[in-house]
């Protein structure tokens, strides 16, 4: 099949090359030409804009970083559509906001092409060993096409609902993992503060009620100190934002997501976004002793 | 010197009237031309803003949002003069004043923002505070006009400089409004008259004129707007995506943006802020009597 991929960074990259490994022809466009390197030698063909690529292909991937990317691939000049082909799909494994996805999509079958959101979490490790989560939001029949495709980038992978139900999915994701991420912070550094061996409590909550992936993974890595990425914060709190404008625009309660997402502005104000989320820890810390 | 003005709402149409009853030359548009029917046959009407800009030194605008004085200044800037002057009354973010402010300059125009405290009722009464940004020497041009308006005129800085000012008075009044509601509603739980409670605390550290005014609407239970709270909103909206650009934490703002997020699920946007007690009202025991009795 021909697929086209647009955005060929830390996530981009590993999943293009699984797709290139299954035998597809790979249509490439980047903003750097650098970004094109890693596709030397699995036959991939390079275009000078979105439009060609899609003039070229039956399938799309695009995976860049918020939804003016989003639009400016698809809808902008030179963008997706302008060179579409009858049929063509489009899907979008960027995490945006799910309302700006259901426009994009709406404005992409106005001109009689399929869109499907399907934003992933797993990050770089699991696109690299294809064990990504995929939630999925568009028409059933046009998922079926695409499935296969998942099928080689991840292990989990869920048609939720219609166009923008993935990322409805990837926010209530985000919300679950930012507030867990700041609980297991805020747990360790209770711990800490009270001079208790914080390895100990991790050991006993993990057979208890309070176990969670996070406090598994996350934690074992908060008592390594090892705050290398992982997922970074700025992602996160990006993430976070995207949760609370819905928030807004819908009128709902979500006090402790809105919470994390002031930490998360902390973190990142404080020289930390490049970091894992984990940071999260370092910033309680920092907060919570006397200045020096 | 011609003045041109656009927005004539419960704002504009008051500052309108006192520019006029100041002597200064007029000129209008609107969207709906029924808004400017408050005003004599004399003052001309322009079909356009461009055509506004065109015969005007000093265009005022006093309109809802960001994208409304984005699109009107997108407008005016092919038709202003150089060294022309556009004065922006609305509340917006002080990210899109300063990049009006920078378009204006590359074609020798100025940009001011000068958002407003005190309502419809201080415009009314020539008791605004103005807080502006702009180019210093704009005062001379500016100060006579902003006199016509308000009780004071403060130049806080450099484009955006206003908006940031106004960005903090929400910040502080919304969350006294809250902490107003708070104080009511643990006063009613626990069998206490507010009205007593907030006599006392009128003559203390705490007294504010919040805890006068929308405390007394809250005593009262009139909920009538003042100002609409989903301005206020739309305010915190806009001043919380600031402060997550900035990466700056707000954590007391973002809280009351979520008790704000709630009244307007509520449906209670065209209400005065007051309403902040009926969201708290909506969890929790709610009467004292009736949980100390059973």
């Amino acid at each position: 099949m021909n697929i086209g991929f647009i955005g060929l960074g830390l996530m981009g990259r590993p999943l293009a090359l699984h797709l290139a490994k299954a035998g597809h022809t790979l249509h490439l466009w980047a903003r750097r030409a650098a970004s094109l390197d890693p596709f030397k030698d699995v036959g991939a063909q390079a275009h000078a804009s979105p439009a060609e690529v899609a003039k070229h292909a039956d399938i799309v991937f695009t995976m860049v970083a918020d939804a003016p990317d989003v639009r400016e691939v698809t809808l902008g000049a030179d963008g997706i559509a302008a060179g579409s082909r009858k049929g063509l799909i489009v899907v979008d494994m960027s995490t945006i906001n799910p309302n700006a996805a259901r426009e994009i999509g709406a404005a992409l079958e106005a001109k009689g092409i399929e869109f499907v959101d399907a934003p992933v979490s797993g990050g770089e490790v699991g696109a690299i060993n294809s064990t990504l989560t995929i939630m999925v939001g568009g028409k059933p029949e046009v998922f079926a096409k695409v499935k296969p495709l998942f099928e080689k980038m991840g292990k989990s992978i869920t048609l939720i609902g219609g166009i923008g139900a993935g990322q409805v999915a990837k926010a209530c994701n985000q919300i679950l993992t930012g507030v867990g991420v700041m609980a297991v912070a805020e747990a360790f550094n209770f711990a800490a503060k009270n001079d208790v061996d914080v390895a100990k409590v991790r050991e006993a909550l993990l057979g208890g009620f309070a176990y969670s992936r996070i406090l598994e993974n996350h934690g074992q890595r908060m008592l390594d100190r090892n705050f290398k990425p992982g997922f970074k914060a700025w992602m996160h709190q990006k993430d976070l934002r995207i949760v609370m404008e819905e928030a807004h625009r819908l009128g709902l309660m979500l006090p402790a997501a809105a919470a994390t997402a002031q930490l998360f502005n902390a973190i990142v104000g404080s020289g930390m976004g490049e970091e894992d989320s984990i940071a999260a820890l370092k910033l309680l810390e920092k907060l919570s002793t006397p200045d020096q | 010197m011609k003045i041109g003005f656009i927005g004539l709402g419960g704002m504009g149409r008051p500052m309108v009237e006192h520019l006029r009853a100041a002597g200064h030359e007029l000129a209008v548009w609107s969207r709906r031309p029924v808004s400017a029917d408050f005003l004599p046959p004399e003052v001309p009407r322009a079909a356009a803003p461009v055509e506004l800009a065109r015969q005007c030194e000093i265009v005022c605008t006093n309109v809802t949002g960001s994208a409304d004085v984005a699109g009107l200044a997108a407008q005016l800037i092919d038709g202003l003069a150089p060294d022309s002057i556009h004065v922006d009354f609305s509340t917006i973010a002080p990210s899109v004043a300063r990049a009006i402010a920078a378009r204006y300059a590359e074609r020798g125009m100025h940009f001011v923002d000068a958002p407003v405290s005190g309502g419809t009722a201080g415009a009314r009464a020539k008791t605004l505070a103005i807080m502006w940004g702009g180019r210093e020497e704009l005062s001379a041009r500016l100060d006579p006009l902003f006199a016509c308006l308000g009780k004071s005129a403060v130049r806080v800085g450099a484009a955006g400089a206003g908006q940031v000012a106004k960005a903090s008075n929400q910040l502080v009044m919304v969350a006294a409004i809250q902490a107003a509601a708070e104080a009511a509603r643990l006063a009613a739980a626990s069998g206490v008259d507010f009205a007593k409670v907030r006599q006392a605390l009128l003559g203390g550290s705490a007294a504010s004129r919040v805890l006068d005014l929308f405390g007394g609407k809250m005593q009262a239970r009139d909920f009538a707007a003042g100002v609409e709270a989903r301005l206020h909103h739309k305010d915190f909206v806009t001043t919380l995506a600031e402060a997550t650009a900035q990466n700056i934490p707000l954590p007391v703002a973002s809280t009351v943006l979520q008790q704000l997020d709630v009244l307007m699920a509520a449906g209670w946007g065209m209400d005065d802020t007051s309403r902040l007690l009926c969201v708290l009202e909506r969890a929790g025991c709610n009467d004292f009597n009736e949980r100390n009795t059973t």
